[in-house]
């Protein structure tokens, strides 16, 4: 048993162990790196309306523009796009928009209003990029972070932090205990500090069952959730799919297996916080099912 | 042409022996696609033959083959899922129509009907769909019986034989449900009816009169990574599964009625042979008890008073039966024995 790296079980869920487990079995000594970080609250907004998407998945433009536009001014306090947008990025800026390709995919119209949004604020056509890639990531100078908010069957939640996965060139190793790792992603050299905006997706989410969408477990919630801080928006994404899956099941039903990078992005690398105490959600419009 | 032949330097009792090795070989061939097709179908494997129309929607001539080495391209990391059981192929036809949207039809054709039951048995939910003149009871478990597909929201998830299904609408509309359904049955229609996996009938439906198994949530899996997807246990591999390893698992809630509902997980291995599983018994100890003393008999149940209530195991044979979860340590036992005496009975430590 000496020197024996101890291994993480559902016990450390049980016991709140999970992090002095974690931090020796995954990360060594550098837990939990991250706690001594300056405890503003940070902000998350969540900006819904019924008629975004219908029941038939029709999604109505017009709507998303209005709730991108009550999005970005509420996160950045500014009176309008064009200023929110220049508080974030500058107008020499390369910008990388980030969608998911799988499994519940990004909608092309979110990517689309966010990209004539940019546009609108005098942003260039020819320097608003697609960023899935490594490769396009490292001509970007700003990254604007465009998930779809999802469960995911290999880590739990497969929404902010794992946006970001094919940046890592490989992306299996992050499955599993690696997945707690999937923080170390966002600070990569070409990926740090880059991420200007989180904008999730949440028009048509999914809590489970994966690893295949399976149209039982989405739901039209209608909304963007956003921020600037990736693990509190994180944070907030898995508070929804968490309280829906109660709903679902009338008992509780939580993540399988748990996700276990969230709490990691933030006491270990620093990226953000993971306690709802240190959130300060900001809601507008439909608040039917919130699940806040 | 005799005269021919014999030119070239063959007689007749060379032209009879070359008979007799031909008619030896195509003896051999056909025998062994009577035996490997009773087995387990897998001379189909590849040849259903699915309708070219439905409703409004057309299939191309031929289908995408996935396999192992491809399956990530197609669905990154949700392949997992699939090489965790015993994955042979994946079929996939993409059905379109000029302005209804699309149904895709997803064909996984496994090593055995046991695989594929696994695949369905992940989620019982949705409704359940008659596709063929079934018998209503095959076994004494007859929950899985009459439940070899589910609907839900334009999406049919079946089990046929050897083959795990999934057909997706697109849009659901009563058009394409009906479409989704007909192709359900065209999958299903002249498969081999076969059983639910012989572990999984193990499984008592009652213990004592005051534990019932929750059959909508009992599963079937070779692989760590789909019982993490059930019941979390560890991000490691602590039970040493596999693909010649099988596994069976369901919670068991207490009856009685009280506002408390109690529930013990309760999780049956199977190991290819005692040793294997008497290793582990042994990681799994070391990795989930690491501080409680180890003992593993085969006279009685082990029991530790965890943080979640009382977990018992026991090795059995080429088993390893475990209860978490139990409210107090009587309970943990009768789960463990009422499971045992069932295996026993149906002769199910015998190893292979």
């Amino acid at each position: 048993m000496k020197n024996k790296i101890p291994v993480l079980t559902r016990r450390d869920f049980i016991r709140g162990t999970v992090g002095v487990t974690l931090g020796a079995s995954v990360f060594g000594l550098q837990w939990p790196r991250g706690e001594a970080r300056a405890a503003a609250p940070s902000l998350v907004t969540v900006v819904r309306d019924k008629s975004a998407m219908d029941a038939a998945k029709n999604i109505d433009i017009t709507v998303l523009e209005k709730m991108l536009v009550e999005t970005l001014t509420r996160v950045t306090g500014r009176k309008n796009t064009k200023d929110a947008w220049l508080s974030l990025v500058k107008p020499d800026d390369v910008i990388g928009l980030v969608p998911t390709p799988h499994l519940n995919p990004t909608h092309d119209e979110v990517v689309d209003v966010v990209k004539n949004s940019l546009m609108d604020a005098g942003i260039p056509e020819d320097r608003i990029r697609d960023a899935q890639s490594p490769r396009n990531a490292k001509k970007c100078d700003a990254l604007i972070a465009i998930p779809g908010l999802k469960a995911h069957w290999l880590t739990g939640i497969g929404t902010v932090l794992k946006n970001y996965i094919m940046y890592s060139g490989s992306p299996s190793s992050y499955h599993q205990s690696n997945s707690a790792k999937l923080g170390e992603i966002w600070n990569l050299p070409f990926v740090k500090g880059k991420t200007k905006l989180v904008l999730v997706d949440s028009l048509f989410p999914l809590c489970d069952k994966g690893p295949q969408p399976d149209p039982r477990y989405q739901w039209n919630y209608n909304g963007f959730i956003a921020g600037t801080d990736p693990v509190a928006v994180e944070t907030v994404c898995l508070k929804i799919i968490t309280e829906k899956r109660k709903v679902i099941r009338g008992e509780s039903w939580p993540l399988s297996p748990p996700p276990i990078c969230v709490e990691a992005a933030d006491k270990v690398y620093g990226l953000g916080t993971s306690r709802m105490d240190q959130i300060q959600i900001k809601h507008s419009g439909w608040d039917h099912d919130l699940l806040l | 042409m005799v005269d021919n032949i014999n030119k070239k330097g063959f007689d007749i009792s060379s032209i009879m022996k070359l008979s007799l090795k031909i008619t030896f070989v195509v003896l051999t061939i056909t025998m062994t696609m009577v035996i490997c097709g009773g087995a387990s179908g897998k001379m189909n494997a590849g040849k259903l033959d699915l309708p070219k129309t439905v409703g409004v929607w057309n299939r191309p001539d031929s289908p995408r083959l996935i396999n192992s080495k491809n399956i990530f391209k197609y669905m990154n990391g949700a392949g997992e899922l699939y090489l965790g059981y015993r994955f042979r192929h994946l079929e996939v036809f993409d059905y379109t129509s000029a302005d209804q949207g699309n149904i895709l039809v997803e064909l996984y054709f496994m090593e055995s009907s046991d695989d594929a039951f696994g695949l369905l048995s992940l989620d019982w939910g949705g409704e359940p769909v008659s596709l063929d003149s079934a018998p209503a009871a095959i076994s004494n478990q007859s929950f899985t019986a009459s439940t070899r597909a589910l609907y839900g929201g334009g999406l049919l998830r079946l089990w046929s034989d050897y083959i795990y299904a999934r057909i997706m609408a697109e849009r659901e509309t009563p058009a394409s449900k009906e479409a989704v359904l007909a192709l359900g049955q065209a999958i299903a229609a002249g498969a081999q009816y076969s059983p639910e996996p012989a572990l999984v009938k193990i499984l008592p439906l009652a213990i004592d009169a005051v534990w019932k198994l929750r059959v909508d949530r009992l599963s079937f899996f070779r692989s760590y990574l789909v019982l993490n997807s059930i019941y979390y246990l560890s991000h490691e591999n602590i039970l040493d599964l596999d693909l010649s390893a099988e596994a069976a698992s369901a919670p068991y809630q207490y009856i009685p009625g009280s506002g408390d509902p109690k529930r013990s997980q309760f999780l049956l291995l199977q190991y290819e042979n005692t040793e294997r599983g008497r290793q582990a018994l042994n990681h799994f100890h070391d990795a989930y008890l690491p501080e409680l003393k180890k003992e593993i008999t085969a006279d009685s149940p082990s029991l530790f008073k965890l943080e979640d209530g009382w977990m018992a195991y026991k090795l059995i044979g080429r088993h390893i039966a475990i209860a978490f979860e139990s409210p107090d340590p009587e309970s943990a036992r009768a789960i463990l024995q009422k499971n045992e005496s069932n295996l026993l009975k149906k002769g199910g430590d015998h190893e292979k």
